[in-house]
């Protein structure tokens, strides 16, 4: 291919290119065909979605006529897991195999490696690994993987032994001091137990406080305020002409839910986007303002909203998970801010 | 033959043989003796499977391979309708003129803008806190207060 026809391809490309299909700001700053100002007027209208209808072939259009759309401003203010999820059974199974297959493979367990020969410590060892039935690992069970029945390593259908909630026990059981100051062997009676870890579900999970931060550790929760008239959303309010979207998002958060909350906007980049489009009467005049709400992710680190005399004429909040808010906010809102939930 | 020598092997050229230090006795040290009998070479037996045994372990093995791969597709999915949600959010943006009397597309270069995005103080250290098995002690701090 010679150079010159080279260019006249890309002279073609650019003629052909349809000036409406990119925004006005793109237009004017990187590059102005001729047939633009024709076709402006039909940008304009699709940029606001006022595509010609059957009702209104025409769609409404007019410099002087005020602003079709409200712009409003939202914050999506999350609180993220506290903790990990849960292991699906395949995983707990699994994994469990897996240990049991690893005893079969290593050499056996050289204690005195470890602890050092008639020690404290050395005693505390012999101790456990005699209870155990002198076995090294911990959680394993009864499993002799040197032994005759080194075959049987595989766990069968209802058992517990690979249960979080048992390996936890022997692992609090395991770590007490099973000797005595003086280098014997403890008695019952002075075994000092371990403190045990706190439970993956709190109070405000067995009492379904919906209001608490503390519920749903392992999952992402999402603050709903309720309005006067009962309907529920995200806090939100309009943007005014000097401000910007994140700067009316933080705003609306402080006079919905008050200051006391430690919170951070992630980014200015809108998350979820709520398009209502206005109504027209036959004579094209406008019957009802349209509204775009657009969200802002925030997430919060410590505190708690109080509604006490805020501005936004709210009642109520509520901290939820996903499926919860899908309950409150009802199908077209959840709709439109769906896709910016994580799955857990 | 053995009449002829009358010294120990070890002497017979000149003292030059290694002496044993002073202040040690005759064993090695009791360290190297537990290091040695710690890491014995023997290396341990391979895993052997009868025929039914191996085939269930290539299975489970498999099972796994699959969950793995679907975890893997199910977090690509899902930061993928994230992006595309913030994307939709972002075009809408940038076809909307506003507040007020403002030209098309001002919200969206401003929401565009990268201050803050990076270096210090870009994410609160508050942020960076890993997640746990069990939770601590009080899980929220619901008295926090500005």
């Amino acid at each position: 291919m010679t150079a010159s026809s080279r260019g006249g391809n890309v002279a073609a490309t650019l003629l052909r290119r349809q000036p409406n299909t990119i925004c006005v700001s793109c237009r004017y700053s990187q590059f102005r065909s001729y047939s633009a100002g024709a076709a402006s007027a039909t940008a304009t209208a699709e940029a606001h979605h006022l595509k010609p209808t059957e009702s209104q072939p025409h769609p409404p259009f007019t410099a002087s006529r005020r602003a079709e759309y409200r712009i409003k401003s939202g914050i999506i203010l999350t609180r993220a897991p506290l903790i990990t999820r849960a292991l699906t059974p395949f995983e707990n199974a699994f994994f469990f195999y897996q240990k049991r297959l690893n005893e079969r493979l290593v050499l056996p367990f050289r204690h005195t490696f470890y602890y050092k020969k008639d020690t404290a410590s050395d005693l505390d060892w012999r101790i456990k690994f005699e209870e155990r039935g002198k076995i090294a690992a911990k959680e394993l069970g009864r499993y002799y993987a040197q032994g005759r029945n080194a075959w049987n390593d595989e766990l069968l259908v209802g058992s517990t032994l690979s249960s979080e909630d048992r390996v936890r026990e022997i692992l609090l059981k395991d770590a007490e001091n099973r000797v005595t100051e003086d280098g014997e062997e403890a008695q019952p009676d002075e075994i000092v137990p371990v403190e045990s870890p706190m439970d993956r579900i709190t109070e405000a999970d067995k009492t379904n406080d919906v209001r608490r931060l503390d519920r749903k550790l392992d999952r992402t929760l999402y603050l709903v305020v309720r309005r006067s008239d009962g309907k529920w959303q995200f806090p939100s309010e309009d943007v005014p002409t000097n401000e910007h979207l994140h700067e009316t998002a933080s705003r609306a958060l402080e006079s919905a839910a008050g200051v006391n909350m430690n919170t951070w906007m992630v980014g200015r980049v809108p998350v979820a986007h709520l398009v209502t489009p206005p109504k027209f009467n036959e004579d094209t005049s406008m019957k009802q303002q349209g509204e775009k709400v657009f969200f802002l992710k925030g997430r919060i680190m410590a505190g708690q909203a109080d509604l006490k005399g805020n501005k936004l004429g709210l009642d109520d909040f509520n901290w939820l998970t996903k499926e919860e808010v899908k309950e409150k906010l009802g199908g077209r809102y959840f709709h439109a801010v769906r896709n910016m939930m994580a799955d857990r | 033959m053995s009449a002829f020598h009358t010294t120990p092997a070890d002497h017979a050229k000149g003292g030059k043989s290694k002496k044993k230090r002073k202040g040690k006795g005759d064993e090695p040290d009791p360290r190297i003796i537990n290091l040695k009998s710690s890491m014995p070479r023997a290396v341990p037996a391979p895993l052997r499977f009868a025929r039914n045994r191996a085939l269930r372990h290539w299975t489970i093995h498999r099972a796994w391979l699959l969950f793995q791969r679907k975890e893997r597709e199910r977090e690509a999915h899902e930061l993928e309708r994230m992006y595309q949600s913030m994307h939709n959010a972002a075009e809408e943006l940038r076809q909307t003129s506003g507040p007020g009397t403002r030209e098309e597309g001002f919200l969206y270069r401003v929401a565009m803008e990268k201050k803050g995005v990076y270096g210090h103080n870009a994410v609160p250290i508050e942020y960076a806190r890993p997640q746990t098995e069990t939770p601590a002690r009080e899980p929220w701090n619901h008295g926090w207060t500005r």
